[in-house]
């Protein structure tokens, strides 16, 4: 099926073909295509949301943990709605407790209710049932929900609109550090998202280091804003609106890598995704059109004209059969190009990602 | 001469049981009481088979920790003083089973870590922790407290003098403890856990004897009982040494079930 994609499909044809979405689109919570489409079973048949209802993704975007702390509760309220949460969610399911728990320390600045009368909160209680009703019943995200995502030894701000970091591209800041000499390289992260690669990567630079990181959507360049000045690393990381090699023009020939976690699901496949994926999550940053390599073999295509010689790339994957599609076809198409090129496995034993260097 | 070769071994290395029902919790030692029971099951190790023995004879069993045992000191490798990169790469990180494709696919925190020292097969596992990145942090620290507790090394106490780690837990009256020791280090202190081996070392040597270590260490008993009091996992450890103390003639066994999902056989060899 992959090779056919390939002979069928000239790769010129594979420009992306990424509009800008509006926000107004982005912010909107994702319609499903229609309810028997969801193959998942934990899927319900129907959202238990109104999207036109006023519980829809928070007015606030400021991440909980970054809100003024100015809602004194009494802790035997805040009790009562830690007893009245954790009731909603059933005790097989402890990464929702994980999560409550989460959100309350997210939301208690001071004053550990065990100890005091009064417990200081980011948000009223009334907020943080809301938004624990939005995650456990509307599926939404709950990394949306507070606004943030750990990742690494970061704490990612994210909102609706940006793919939420996930674990398995914790890898990437670590292969991108065993590449000799790495520190004062100018590295480009293409579909930075919340901006999370750029941020962990830049901490690592030395006083020549920097790196651009590029996405086409306005929200993913506001929130790499956002968590850019967060870890004050502003003179390492140059953010730039546009599509993949598109704003990295004047860098030509100059990279020493290349990092992307573009969207590599096949289009066919995203109607059955996990609801807080599928129904919350931007089909910008998911969508890789046929078998979810229109991206990918973009990226492959421009690699060569960015990356300096000996220049290191790396692209996450949708896994095995993608990953071992790409190697081979670099190792036979590129081969003039880049050598050492393979796949890498991710911590479930998966062949996540691609890596290798320009000649 | 009380050379004491304590061997670790992995007697058996079963299945991972389900974890236990947040209902029923399973009695665990202090040091694991800390720990959120995990969902998150782990396929199980792949090793190669070097590594895991069930075998009774030693000189078969894989792992670097009692290379060179015939002459105390030499040759027994120092974990604890090794670095976090150099330690993990002695491990194995435990994989998740593959739920899934993963990746863009799916939003769970599948950030447990669960690590497996390969020459000891001593297992250490974190899911408190919401990134990946730290609970492998906590795993890691965990692991080298359990080192501390579990690995024994033997000691001639004809020409024994305390290590300098040790002698940085020890409380400021010892006195074999030199000024230039600085102050003492308490069990918050990451640099603990190589001093409580040390204790265990001579606690181990002693057989047990609270007041012959003491001796050694330059304290009153009760200063000694005290530290080991102030940690709950080196008391655990050493009543359990005591405790195995009893028979001395034959290869005693000691299995420590930590959390029902390993089981480590301690034989102590009398050379």
């Amino acid at each position: 099926m992959l090779s056919l994609a390939l002979s069928s499909r000239p790769l010129t044809f594979l420009r992306p073909s990424r509009r800008k979405p509006t926000l107004h689109r982005l912010l909107l919570p994702k319609p499903l295509a229609t309810a028997t489409a969801s193959a998942s079973a934990l899927t319900p048949l129907t959202p238990r949301f109104d999207p036109n209802s006023t519980s829809g993704p928070d007015p606030d975007p400021t991440p909980l943990f970054l809100r003024p702390a100015n809602h004194p509760v009494p802790a035997a309220a805040l009790d009562a709605f830690r007893h009245r949460a954790a009731a909603l969610v059933p005790p097989s399911a402890p990464h929702l407790h994980h999560q409550l728990r989460w959100l309350l320390a997210d939301a208690i600045a001071a004053g550990d209710p065990s100890s005091s009368d009064t417990a200081l909160l980011r948000a009223p209680l009334d907020d943080l049932e809301d938004m624990w009703q939005q995650h456990v019943g509307c599926r939404r995200p709950f990394q949306y929900v507070v606004g943030n995502e750990h990742w690494r030894d970061l704490v990612v701000a994210v909102r609706d609109g940006v793919l939420i970091p996930r674990p398995e591209t914790e890898a990437v800041v670590d292969m991108v550090r065993k590449v000799d000499g790495f520190a004062d390289g100018w590295w480009a992260d293409l579909g930075t998202g919340s901006g999370a690669i750029a941020v962990a990567v830049a901490r690592e630079l030395g006083p020549q280091g920097k790196v651009f990181a590029v996405d086409v959507s306005e929200v993913a360049v506001e929130v790499t804003r956002l968590n850019v000045q967060r870890y004050g690393v502003q003179d390492k990381v140059e953010i730039r609106h546009g599509s993949w090699f598109e704003p990295l023009e004047d860098v030509k020939g100059k990279l020493m890598g290349v990092i992307s976690n573009p969207p590599y699901i096949p289009t066919d496949d995203l109607p059955g995704l996990q609801p807080e994926v599928g129904w919350h999550e931007p089909k910008l940053a998911l969508d890789g059109g046929k078998d979810g390599l229109e991206h990918l073999l973009h990226l492959c295509e421009g690699l060569s004209l960015v990356l300096k010689p000996g220049g290191f790339f790396v692209f996450e994957t949708n896994g095995n059969k993608q990953s071992e599609f790409l190697v081979d076809l670099i190792r036979t198409k590129w081969s003039s190009s880049f050598h050492s090129v393979e796949a890498v496995l991710d911590f479930a034993e998966i062949k996540r990602f691609v890596t290798g260097y320009r000649r | 001469m009380a050379r004491a070769l304590l061997l670790l071994r992995i007697a058996r290395y079963p299945p991972l049981p389900a974890p236990p029902a947040p209902s029923h919790p399973r009695p665990l030692p202090p040091l694991l009481r800390r720990h959120a029971p995990s969902a998150i099951r782990f396929a199980p190790f792949s090793l190669p088979a070097s590594s895991v023995s069930t075998s009774t004879d030693a000189s078969s069993d894989g792992g670097g920790g009692r290379k060179g045992g015939e002459e105390e000191g030499c040759g027994y490798v120092d974990y604890l003083g090794m670095s976090d990169e150099e330690l993990m790469d002695q491990c194995e990180m435990g994989t998740f089973k593959a739920s899934g494709p993963g990746g863009q696919h799916r939003n769970k925190r599948e950030s447990a870590v669960r690590l497996k020292h390969r020459p000891t097969g001593i297992i250490a596992q974190a899911v408190e922790d919401r990134s990946q990145h730290m609970n492998r942090a906590s795993a890691l620290s965990r692991l080298r407290t359990l080192i501390a507790l579990k690995v024994r090394r033997p000691i001639n106490l004809e020409d024994y003098t305390p290590p300098v780690e040790l002698l940085q837990i020890l409380p400021l009256k010892s006195t074999v403890r030199g000024k230039d020791v600085g102050p003492q280090i308490g069990p918050n202190n990451s640099k603990f856990s190589p001093g409580m081996q040390a204790l265990l070392d001579l606690l181990f040597a002693v057989e047990g004897s609270v007041s012959d270590a003491a001796k050694i260490l330059g304290l009153s008993t009760g200063a000694l009982s005290r530290l080991i009091l102030s940690d709950d996992s080196l008391r655990t450890a050493a009543n359990e040494l005591r405790a195995s103390k009893v028979s001395r003639k034959i290869c005693a066994v000691n299995i420590y079930s930590l959390t029902g999902e390993y089981h480590i056989t301690h034989s102590k060899h009398y050379i």
